[in-house]
């Protein structure tokens, strides 16, 4: 307990048997002293539940979401297609061409077929294809469920963004770990119950823009948006103190704010007051709390070299990956992980390896560290970007060098962890990867899979706003996607 | 009628009455019950209309089936099929089916029952039938008779340094100053309070103030909002609108303005920029999106705003769908959207600072700075005329007989470059200078580090190369800084004619070749030289036609002056020295430069027959501009004419532009979007409003956004006035009389005071749509003018104060947080209006999220006076927020938002204590505390009453005093950690305080602006 709070429950006690009654600062602290204990017993009161959630016992109590920003190509990862090979230049028959093309290729007279240039090889014991990109998640494959039949409405960036992690294409709607936060709290009181991470990527891959939509609140309070970490010296915003101001002086400020606004709270009554001493008491933690969640030094050298060299490089996609488990470690309830860069056009090759370099050894170190902890088991882990890529070239195209341009109608994603059987494989596509022939998985049913992992269920899990029960998943009818669940 | 006794009921319990005394009422008692659970499948949706059975209309519920019989048979409930469904046992049976995951509990049974017992009688949901004023004056009437069915009276006034901080905040979004408290505690007359409330409502911060609520629900920022996020240049509409609220411009105009300015007759600047409400909506340039797609979304957007906004209604839903609980068809909806889906603007904004349609915005004074431009011109232009009078002009092809081919000078260069040239440069500006000079009155100057040039290539007429030409140029060299290399060159078709002096290294044109003659050496630095080359050397040769030149140098400074061509013409047939032979080789053709009339009289050719002044006007032309016998006794008069037109673009250039709304010529068709998809149009609609609500009345043909306007503000609407009396009320009390101020329609809550909302409706709408005395009226009322502090009991009962049995009592918002502590600190800089501003921000706040080739990926901050403006002229980006607005609930602006959330985290602490912003303007406050009183009691009594108008109690005085000595005694024995403290933040620190002293006072500061009185408006 603090100082400060010891102090005032020493106060309490003396109004307590001092005085004939009860004072109504009493009444208030005894109850901040309840929740703090509560806290203690059970799950935090500074993040708390939804009251009746989750709806039933969910196998994950975190989710790691590691988004693949630009729309990762499916062809040249998971979606093997060794048929290809022999179509390669030639045109894509034209009964698969839809009306949704993008207007970037939806004008070139060919359609060539760019079969990937990479290797694939089967791994694991369920025998999993994996391309030559991807050797350290190769090898967590018995682990993971890949669906390769994902599908999305937005055939560009931004909506599809949007879609991904809000369920909608159109901005104003909560983020998926807004939702999150809002329905289950997190089991910390020293974090935030959500916290999102933008760590650097390769400098020569076509990026596209994030959006703060993807980690916002939406129409849900705005204590429930992703908390951002970020990759220099100060990891949350206006953590530190001003220069010339310590820890020490910062502690006694606290106390002579504790007092004054319990005298606030005497005299008004607001019980918002409560909420604000107890913030204030939270922001003071986390000064600590988050320093000591970012130091390193705590991690033996072998789970660093897991996740490889880049892990000491403040900012980069390793030592996010590490983050990420650690925040989980300490309760929080969902971390989000947005890696850019995937949007290759053209020189495809080139930048996806470059990516995928970036990428696929904390990938599989993330996993692999959560197991050996004993941690996957409660945490679900996802991977995937907004849309996949087309089976035809954008631009010039040769054995050795090709673009591809947005295709929505199927991508891959993988899942791991809390809930999720490991080694199995979901949908197939034809023999272009243009559409799915079995099991087609819309977003959404990712979204409502996840939440399932977690014990809600997506249906019931709502609020009011705009006429509308609005929820994650949308208005369509949505389904948890039972294969895939362990 | 309708509830017209409704009594004030805390907003848990709406649907939960305890069965018993007074009858029910539909839309109080049952409506919120079958709209939950019933609606969804017998309601207004026939789509999803079960077993044709409609609950939400009584004539539908009562009709009997094949069997005989009825959902609802007045005063029998054991013969209504709705009871005995709702209390079957069978999972087959029973309603709401299980699957439906709905189920109503036994007291809501229990009132469906007493209902029908009672006749189940219907009525209209309230908020569609016209409000009614009850007879009464005031607010508090309708308060007060409310608090008494329920036990609680009204709170005592609150004392009046709270009422002057709480009318300040509320009416200007800043605390009151000391002298305005003191002036108000000290005037004992009567009537002291409305004083104080009117002169809050007269400062022109009460537009500002009252606009940023409104820029919610316009959705308001300065970059587009998606994909680039680029900057876009609109904020003149938000000044609009904070000037609008300053003149207190009347609601319904308020509302015509900005839906249909365009429209209006002879529309003023102001009411096409009040359009700019329309294009607020967020766009993108996204390389690849189908327009039509596009296209769609900003009509719906646009459709579904103003919906919201004027009508409190959610027609969104009905986007896809028809609505399933409010009588909005997807009919309707395309209908309200077919008003908008005519937009002027495109579907791709280009990432374009201005996206077209835009308007200038000009500033008073505008039209006579211009006027003042054109009067220069016209002196210069007569000075022209004057100076052709004193010359003798004689066409040589007037002459008889006509004079032979000889040789002659044209002067191509003289003090300025030939009329009409666009010229530009490389490198510094395009520089005309006085010394050194070797003709005329100018020489060019132009120098630069590797190569740099002034040239041309379009604008001004061809020069034609006469017979035999050898071309001269004059050029001076810096001796303080000579070039390695002059050039001249020339474009006939291509720039492909050079001669140069010096190394040979600028790299253009084939070595060896007529594009790149290499004249000589270099001449000596300081003095003038006239270098002559052949024509032929450079390729140029009789006939050819020369566009364009250019003056040359790299590694250093070179002057250039009198250039031009000696060769051999015929006088008469030269066109740049006969008038005659002029004319003939511009008919049928275009004269770059030339006034239009003058184009246009050249163009028809010489046989074209001319009254005389016109002649003469062409021959003014030829002399002045055209001639190179005599053009360069004008030269000098033609860069100062140019000098003149350049101030005349740069200012008016400078002068901003703003989005407005404008229609296609020829409307779009629209159509019901079948599952709001906009690739699968279905049934025609033209433009229309709601078939629920009163008729549209139109002026023409097709109705028009005017006549929608006009539709919202006229009488028999009966829901504008009432949202709009709803969102002000919600801006003083912190809550709306209907809560969920965004939705009016059956899912929303009911009003807590029916009456009074009608009354404030019905009085807002026949006193003129009076938007300051609304205002007024609202805080001047008894129940505005509570103490907010209550026992517990009232919190817990009533913990959103929904009865007024307490005064309010909020959060400030993120505006109002900075504002003060800027404002106490006295760093505010209080000018009004312009392009938003970029304060403090923490690195990497746009800079991970941007795309590469966004013009807002690089935060770059302001210094100065720009890191002070008032929060509402931050600049907006929408796709990453500054932290302030994210922390305290700012929307983003990507959508309307009608009413903020008021959270309260860990994250606000952390920004209030530790940002630059906030503790800066604590050391600053603390430097004025200082200078306040000697005594650090009285200090500490200035900074409560700053902040909180209040002053300190001594209690509290010696809880921040025990604070200060600590912090003095650790900022004495460590000064370097003072220094710091003191000067964090952009803004010296006072010469002459002691730093530990002011380092201790700064933490005090500190302390007074976080507490929770300081955050919130008691």
């Amino acid at each position: 307990m603090n100082p400060f709070l010891e102090h005032q429950l020493l106060q309490t006690r003396r109004q307590f048997f001092g005085d004939t009654g009860l004072r109504l600062g009493g009444i208030a602290l005894a109850s901040i002293l309840a929740s703090q204990e509560r806290s203690r017993a059970a799950s935090s009161t500074v993040h708390p539940a939804l009251p009746g959630l989750p709806h039933f016992a969910g196998k994950a109590k975190s989710v790691i979401y590691l988004h693949m920003n630009g729309g990762p190509s499916q062809l040249d990862t998971w979606d093997y297609k060794p048929g290809l090979v022999d179509q390669f230049d030639k045109d894509l028959p034209k009964d698969f061409l839809g009306p949704r093309i993008t207007t970037m290729t939806s004008g070139q007279g060919k359609f060539p077929v760019a079969p990937s240039k990479f290797q694939f090889a089967q791994h694991g014991e369920c025998g999993r294809w994996v391309s030559s990109l991807l050797p350290h998640t190769a090898k967590i494959v018995d682990d993971i469920a890949v669906v390769k039949t994902v599908h999305t409405n937005a055939i560009n960036h931004d909506p599809a963004c949007t879609f991904v992690m809000t369920g909608s294409e159109v901005p104003g709607k909560p983020s998926m770990g807004s939702w999150i936060s809002y329905g289950l709290g997190a089991e910390t009181s020293d974090l935030p119950a959500f916290v999102a991470m933008v760590p650097n990527f390769p400098s020569g891959s076509n990026a596209q823009a994030l959006f703060s939509r993807m980690w916002g609140p939406g129409f849900l309070p705005g204590k429930h948006s992703g908390v951002v970490l970020r990759g220099g010296a100060d990891p949350v915003l206006y953590l530190e103190n001003p220069p010339g101001i310590d820890h020490r002086d910062r502690r006694a400020m606290l106390d002579a704010l504790g007092k004054l606004n319990t005298r606030s709270f005497e005299k008004f009554g607001d019980p918002d007051i409560q909420t604000r001493i107890s913030q204030y008491e939270m922001a003071f933690r986390m000064q600590s709390s988050v320093p000591e969640l970012t130091d390193l030094d705590q991690e033996s050298q072998s789970t660093k070299d897991l996740y490889g060299p880049n892990v000491d490089k403040p900012g980069s996609f390793a030592r996010s990956a590490l983050l990420a488990r650690r925040l989980v470690e300490r309760g929080v309830r969902m971390v989000q992980i947005m890696h850019r860069g995937w949007d290759s056009h053209g020189n495809l090759p080139n930048e996806l390896g470059n990516q995928c370099l970036d990428t696929d050894q904390a990938c599989a170190a993330l996993v692999t560290d959560l197991k050996q902890r004993g941690l996957l088991d409660e945490t679900l882990v996802v991977w995937g970007g907004e849309f996949g890529r087309t089976v035809y070239s954008q631009g010039k195209l040769t054995r050795e060098t090709y673009g591809r341009d947005h295709h929505p109608r199927n991508f891959c994603m993988w899942m791991a962890g809390g809930g999720i059987k490991g080694g199995v494989e979901l949908g197939e596509t034809d023999e272009y990867s243009y559409n799915p022939v079995a099991d087609p998985v819309h977003i959404n049913e990712i979204n409502a899979t996840i939440l399932h992992c977690l014990g809600i269920d997506h249906e019931t899990f709502t609020l009011r706003y705009q006429g509308l029960d609005q929820r994650l998943t949308g208005v369509e009818p949505m389904k948890v996607i039972k294969k895939i669940l362990a | 009628m309708y509830f017209r006794h409704l009594p004030l009921i805390v907003s848990a319990s709406f649907a939960l009455l305890p069965v018993g005394a007074e009858p029910l009422q539909f839309n109080r008692d049952i409506r919120p019950i079958l709209s939950e659970n019933c609606f969804a499948c017998h309601g207004f949706d026939a789509k999803k209309r079960k077993a044709k059975l409609r609950l939400d209309l009584g004539e539908e519920a009562v009709k009997t089936n094949e069997f005989g019989d009825a959902a609802i048979v007045p005063g029998k409930p054991d013969e209504s099929l709705i009871w005995i469904h709702i209390t079957s046992d069978d999972p087959e049976e029973v309603m709401p089916p299980p699957k439906s995951l709905k189920k109503l509990d036994s007291a809501q049974k229990e009132t469906l029952r007493r209902w029908i017992e009672e006749g189940a009688p219907y009525q209209r949901h309230w908020a569609f039938e016209p409000p009614e004023k009850t007879p009464g004056a005031g607010i508090d009437p309708f308060i007060v008779a409310a608090l008494q069915s329920k036990g609680p009276a009204l709170s005592p006034e609150a004392d009046r340094p709270t009422l002057i901080r709480r009318v300040s905040m509320a009416l200007t979004g800043l605390p009151p100053t000391l002298a305005e408290i003191d002036a108000f505690l000290a005037d004992p007359a009567d009537g002291a309070y409305e004083r104080m409330v009117d002169r809050f409502l007269a400062s022109p911060h009460f537009g500002e103030e009252m606009a940023r609520h409104w820029l919610d629900v316009a959705r308001y920022g300065d970059t587009h909002g998606m994909h680039l996020d680029n900057e876009r240049q609109t904020w003149a509409f938000r000044d609009w609108v904070v000037s609008a609220f300053n003149r207190n411009l009347p609601y319904d105009q308020f509302t015509i303005d900005q839906l249909a300015g365009d429209l209006l007759p002879n529309p003023s600047q102001d009411q096409l920029v009040a359009t700019g409400f329309n294009r607020c909506n967020v766009t993108t340039g996204e390389g690849g999106s189908i327009n039509a797609e596009l296209l769609y979304r900003y009509a719906v957007d646009r459709a579904s705003t103003t919906a919201q906004a004027w009508l409190g209604l959610t027609a969104g839903c009905a986007v896809c769908h028809d609505h399933k609980y409010d009588p909005i068809t997807t009919k309707d909806f395309y209908s309200l959207y077919a008003f908008f889906n005519s937009n002027a603007d495109p579907a791709m904004d280009g990432n374009a600072l201005l996206t077209k349609p835009v308007t200038k915005v000009k500033a008073p004074g505008y039209d006579a700075k211009m006027q003042a431009f054109t009067e220069r011109e016209s002196a210069i232009q007569e000075r022209m005329t004057a100076e052709a009078a004193t010359l003798v002009y004689q066409d040589p092809a007037d002459l008889d007989p006509l004079p032979a081919a000889r040789e002659i000078e044209q002067v191509w260069f003289e003090d300025a470059f030939p009329a009409g040239a666009q010229v530009a440069a490389s490198g510094h500006p395009v520089t005309f200078v006085e010394e050194p000079v070797a003709s005329g009155s100018k020489s060019l100057k132009r120098s630069g580090a590797g190569m740099a040039q002034d040239y041309y290539q379009a604008g001004a007429q061809p020069l034609t190369v006469p017979v035999a030409p050898k071309f001269f140029v004059h050029i001076y060299l810096d001796p303080l800084d000579p070039p390695e290399e002059v050039m001249i060159q020339f474009h006939t078709d291509q720039w492909k004619h050079r001669a140069l002096w010096g190394d040979d290294i600028i790299e253009f044109g084939a070595k060896g070749t007529t594009e790149r003659f290499v004249a000589g050496q270099l001449p000596k630095p300081g003095e003038w030289a006239r270098f002559e080359i052949e024509g032929s050397s450079m390729g140029l040769t009789a006939g050819m036609k020369v566009v364009g030149f250019a003056f040359t140098v790299h590694g250093g400074t070179a002057y250039f002056d009198k250039m031009g061509v000696i060769g051999r013409t015929d006088p008469a047939a030269d066109p740049a020295l006969s008038f005659t032979a002029w004319r003939q080789a511009q008919a049928g053709k275009d004269t770059p430069g030339a006034p239009n009339d003058l184009k246009a009289w050249l163009k028809e050719g010489p046989a074209k027959e001319r009254r005389p002044e016109e002649v003469q006007r062409l021959r003014d032309y030829f002399v002045q501009q055209v001639c190179s016998a005599t053009r360069e006794h004008f030269a000098a008069l033609h860069t100062e004419l140019a000098t003149v037109q350049k101030e005349r673009a740069d200012s008016d250039a400078a002068v901003p532009s703003t989005f407005i709304f404008n229609d296609l010529p020829q409307p779009r068709p629209s159509f019901v979007m079948i599952r709001g998809q906009y690739d699968t149009p279905g049934e025609p609609v033209v433009p229309a409003t709601p078939a629920v609500l009163p008729p549209l009345k139109q002026a023409g043909e097709r109705a028009n956004r005017l006549d929608l306007a006009r539709w919202l503000v006229a009488p028999e609407n009966p829901l504008t006035a009432r949202v709009a009396v709803n969102r002000f009320w919600q801006q003083m009390f912190g809550i709306g009389l209907v809560k969920s101020s965004h939705d009016f329609g059956t899912q929303g809550s009911l009003p807590s005071h029916p009456e009074l909302l009608d009354w404030l409706a019905v009085s807002f709408r026949e006193g003129g749509w009076d938007v300051k005395q609304l205002v007024r009226l609202m805080v001047t009322s008894r129940a505005f003018r509570q103490q907010s502090s209550a026992p517990s009991e009232s919190w817990a009962n009533d913990p959103e104060n929904r009865m007024l049995s307490r005064g309010p009592r909020f959060r400030l918002d993120a505006e109002q947080i900075r504002d003060q502590a800027l404002f106490v600190s006295g760093l505010i800089n209080l000018d009004f209006g312009g392009k938003g501003v970029n304060p403090y921000q923490p690195p990497n706040i746009w800079e991970p999220l941007a795309f590469g080739g966004s013009n807002t990926r690089y935060y770059k901050q302001d210094t100065g006076a720009d890191l002070y403006r008032r929060t509402l002229y931050t600049f907006l980006k929408r796709t990453a927020p500054h932290p302030l607005m994210e922390n305290f609930d700012m929307p983003s602006r990507e959508s309307s938002c009608i009413r903020r959330d008021r959270t309260n985290t860990p994250l606000q602490a952390l920004q209030l204590m530790n940002d630059v912003q906030h503790f800066e303007a604590a050391r600053v406050f603390a430097a004025r505390i200082m200078g306040a009183d000697p005594s650090p009691a009285g200090r500490v009594r200035f900074a409560y009453r700053s902040v909180l108008s209040r002053p300190p109690s001594d209690e509290e005085t010696a809880i921040v005093l025990e604070f200060f000595d600590a912090q003095l005694a650790k900022y004495k024995a460590a000064p370097a950690e003072a220094k710091k403290a003191v000067t964090f933040g952009e803004s010296p620190p006072p010469a002459g305080l002691d730093e530990p002293e002011l380092a201790a006072w700064a933490l005090v500061a500190n302390l007074i602006l976080n507490l929770d009185e300081a955050i919130v408006r008691n």
